[in-house]
């Protein structure tokens, strides 16, 4: 009874299947708020299903040049990290499916995944485009990594624990009693959201995909159902980004139970997807070396600030 | 698991709910390509209709064309079209794309771009309105729903 009801945990709820139906969800909402900030209607509400069916419905081309068991196999790595990292962040009681001391680690270095293996899909596929693809992807990843890792390691570093769960039970309360720490989890909250639209690579930072100088940078030569997959698995890291920032710094499900905590927890990750929606509708892309700058000059400095004021304040014993 | 009839009511669905499309210049005077990156604007919002801009023929299921194709581009857009993974529709944009249009009898180009590639859709107009060619793309749609 026990291993059926993990398998459940892991296979339909709030495992892979509703991780699946909120990643349709959220790239509509993501869809449709874009369109209405600029005006206009926006896809249907099934949109997302339709092109996924119609991708996995599709011929899938290998082409000669790639490497063929790298290029049919890497869209499962991907996938396969997102829906892992997803099970260690609480949803629907105080604790995860799974939930052990340091999995915020995990979970960040799972989310780096899908990352490397844009850049490998790129080499792989042995064209101008996806080459020049990956390699942006790989200078982009060591600009947003490490103030994302900061920006989460903020929290964690005040509350003395590397447990999403406990994280999420304890900021609120904890913040409540000592307000002065507001000034570096908010540091660190929008050092978080900004890194997170890198790392998802969303407008501004969508310079790996550039439509308009490199066609489709490390996807230019996936096709059908291997697309559908790399497709699938980018839109569920946008779950598991928002509902990660969620629940490490707005408390995500906090310590309720049953049908409280889901709404709480999808309430702060509408949130979330609202606030990254916002800002993909208000900037233009920038160049590479605009966003290694940013990212070293701006984002790491804010993230190191913030946890310089944890340090000295509460490790100090100041306040 | 499904009845295969379920199946490929479904797959028909899809196709005909989400056309990615291309769009390539093959000689043209640059008039209807002007006129359908308009299509693609906010204002006319052609995502209503899951339509969406690719960047690669191997994302795109219709390859929007617009120009007479000459003798150069002949075999380039034949690789495109022939990049493009199954089932990929053309639609043929302005009177150059549909007939050779100020260009026919020249010495360099075709008659119209259904000597080089099978077009499902024609949009007349020199150059069509952003109109025009979204509903030449509905009518491409319309032709897929009954034909399955």
């Amino acid at each position: 009874m026990n291993a059926l009801w993990l398998i459940f945990q892991v296979l339909v709820f709030p495992g892979f299947l509703f991780l699946a139906v909120c990643a349709l969800v959220l790239q509509w909402l993501d869809r449709k708020l874009y369109a209405r900030f600029q005006n206009r209607v926006g896809p249907p509400f099934i949109q997302p299903l339709a092109d996924l069916i119609k991708l996995f419905s599709k011929e899938t081309i290998v082409p000669k040049n790639a490497e063929q068991g790298l290029f049919r196999n890497l869209p499962y790595f991907s996938f396969a990290a997102v829906v892992t990292s997803f099970l260690s962040i609480p949803i629907y009681t105080a604790n995860a499916v799974v939930s052990y001391p340091g999995d915020l680690v995990i979970i960040a270095y799972l989310l780096t995944i899908p990352t490397l293996v844009m850049a490998l899909a790129g080499w792989s596929s042995c064209t101008a485009y996806s080459i020049i693809g990956g390699i942006r992807t790989l200078s982009q990843l060591f600009a947003y990594e490490v103030p994302f890792f900061l920006a989460l390691l903020t929290p964690a570093l005040l509350l003395g624990t590397w447990n999403i769960a406990e994280i999420s039970q304890r900021l609120p309360a904890f913040l409540m009693a000592n307000p002065f720490y507001f000034i570096p989890v908010i540091l660190a909250f929008l050092v978080g959201v900004i890194s997170l639209q890198g790392k998802l690579e969303r407008k501004p930072f969508d310079i790996p995909d550039a439509e308009t100088e490199i066609v489709a940078g490390p996807f230019t030569e996936y096709s059908g159902r291997l697309f559908g997959i790399f497709r699938l698995s980018l839109d569920m890291e946008f779950v598991v980004g928002a509902s990660l920032l969620a629940s490490v710094f707005l408390g995500g499900a906090t310590s309720f139970f049953g049908i409280p905590a889901i709404l709480s927890y999808l309430i702060k990750t509408l949130f979330i997807v609202f606030v990254l929606a916002y800002i993909k509708s208000a900037v233009a892309r920038i160049r590479i070396d605009q966003m290694i700058r940013f990212g070293w000059r701006v984002l790491a400095p804010l993230s190191l600030l913030g946890m310089l004021l944890v340090v000295i304040f509460n490790k100090g014993g100041l306040l | 698991m499904l009845p295969q009839a379920v199946l490929s009511k479904i797959i028909n669905w899809s196709r005909y709910t989400s056309p990615w499309i291309i769009h390539f210049n093959a000689g043209g005077c640059n008039g209807c390509d002007i006129e359908t990156l308009a299509a693609l604007t906010p204002r006319f919002d052609v995502e209503r209709f899951g339509i969406l801009l690719k960047g690669t023929p191997r994302h795109a299921d219709v390859l929007v064309v617009t120009g007479p194709s000459n003798q150069q581009i002949k075999d380039r857009l034949r690789r495109i079209y022939d990049q493009m993974p199954h089932p990929k529709f053309v639609v043929a944009v302005g009177s150059c794309a549909i007939s050779g249009g100020v260009f026919r009898g020249c010495y360099n180009t075709q008659g119209g771009m259904d000597e080089v590639l099978p077009v499902t859709a024609y949009v007349p107009g020199c150059p069509p309105r952003p109109d025009a060619i979204i509903q030449g793309i509905y009518v491409l749609l319309e032709k897929l729903k009954k034909g399955g």
